[in-house]
């Protein structure tokens, strides 16, 4: 039996685990869930996922209220609405932590607009919305009631300290190599070779770029 | 808040038996049914008595409804893991477990029993085995510098578990680490350079990879 790191998750689903859609969201959520920083939506992704979703919601009903429906679709239908109820739980759980990113580094995105070319829309309506919300209910509670030259909300300080806070790009993760990847530089000068399989605790600015480019994923 | 505080730190035990979920398992069923075609793929058909590759969530659907037998996997027995304790206590390296195997096997072992060869002996062996590694992954701790730590063969449940020491400790120790203490000091030019730039302060010292 050969279960080395280079199998890993490959047995998930089959062998096709690059075309299948729920392999990619799983990976999309665990790589979010682990990132210090926001990723790129996966906005062909969900959209394909939720088309889908709809689709197979529309076959289900239309099964189910026909009477002429056997037994034995009735039991495929069970499990057919079993997968969509854990595609939508994984749907969820990716809007989830992208959401508390989103909120918890609203007034970094809004200032940059790289970051903000990683939020769909509705995403970033929502942290324009959200920093507006913050923003008045700083003012209204305590600093309408100070002197102006108080009122800043992006101020940096002199000691370097800025009032937004920003992702820690430095922060370690947990990386698993899912194909031969290119050396990779670290922080102190040295060069180390990611073989496929492996899994290395490394500094996430260490291999951003080979997150973003699918060639790594978090675990 | 959008994420509980308690999902914040590192995944959840739950959430990693919902992924070990779409692992593969052979079942031996006892109805007969079409092709299955879900999102994450298409399963079947089934036909009575061949035995048929499911996610492991569709194998424990049909077990519910006794509509099948599981195949118990190969590594899920008394000689292949009495084997694996015998490593783990001899070697200091981890033996080769799959990388979800401790997901699995609850999974298994809670709904599934009856189909798995002395079921509780397995239960026991398991036990001793996650005793044995999580000893050793908590020495792994010792081996954690600012840069890089390989781990070999560590199985999703036992990362988990030493992610918030492990990503603490390297984090105190990069805070500590000659270049930051030389960022810091620059600063005042340099004060972007937490976002932009990657280039890196080159250190005096190198610890190297660290391998366990």
């Amino acid at each position: 039996m050969d279960f080395s790191d280079s199998t890993l998750d490959d047995h998930l689903f089959g062998i096709d685990t690059d075309e299948n859609p729920i392999a990619r969201l799983i990976r999309a959520w665990i790589d979010e869930r682990h990132a210090p920083d926001l990723l790129v939506f996966q906005a062909a992704l969900i959209d394909d996922l939720m088309q889908k979703l709809h689709e197979q919601g529309l076959v289900v009903s239309a099964l189910q209220s026909d009477e002429s429906t056997t037994e034995e679709e009735h039991l495929r239908i069970t499990l057919v609405k079993t997968d969509m109820e854990r595609a939508k739980f994984l749907i969820r759980s990716y809007m989830r932590v992208r959401l508390h990113k989103i909120e918890k580094y609203a007034a970094f995105i809004l200032q940059t607009t790289e970051e903000q070319q990683k939020l769909s829309n509705a995403e970033l309506v929502h942290a324009q919305r959200y920093q507006q919300m913050l923003a008045n209910h700083f003012h209204a509670t305590v600093l309408d009631a100070l002197p102006e030259s108080t009122h800043a909300l992006d101020q940096t300080f002199p000691d370097g300290t800025s009032m937004i806070t920003r992702p820690d790009r430095d922060h370690p993760v947990f990386v698993h190599a899912r194909v031969p990847c290119p050396d990779v530089l670290l922080p102190d000068g040295d060069k180390i070779t990611l073989e496929q399989g492996s899994i290395h605790l490394l500094r996430y600015r260490t291999i951003d770029t080979l997150l973003a480019r699918g060639q790594v994923n978090l675990v | 808040m959008a994420l509980p505080v308690s999902l914040h730190a590192s995944t959840t035990p739950q959430e990693l038996e919902f992924i070990a979920g779409y692992d593969m398992i052979e079942i031996m069923p006892s109805v007969r049914t079409d092709r299955i075609r879900v999102l994450s793929g298409t399963y079947g058909p089934l036909d009575a008595l061949r035995t048929t590759k499911v996610p492991v969530w569709m194998a424990l659907h049909l077990k519910a409804r006794k509509k099948c037998r599981i195949v118990s996997p190969a590594w899920l027995s008394v000689d292949y893991l009495q084997d694996r304790l015998a490593e783990e206590t001899s070697d200091k390296a981890f033996s080769l477990l799959p990388f979800r195997y401790a997901e699995i096997a609850k999974l298994l072992l809670d709904s599934a029993a009856e189909d798995i060869e002395s079921a509780d002996k397995i239960r026991l062996i398991l036990k001793d085995i996650h005793e044995a590694r999580q000893a050793k992954s908590r020495e792994g701790l010792h081996q954690i510098n600012d840069v890089n730590l390989r781990v070999r063969n560590i199985c999703a449940l036992e990362l988990n578990d030493i992610r918030p020491s492990f990503v603490k400790s390297m984090d105190i120790l990069i805070k500590l680490s000659p270049q930051a203490q030389q960022s810091h000091e620059e600063e005042d030019t340099f004060r972007d350079w937490s976002m932009g730039d990657d280039s890196y302060p080159v250190a005096a010292d190198s610890t190297m990879e660290t391998e366990w």
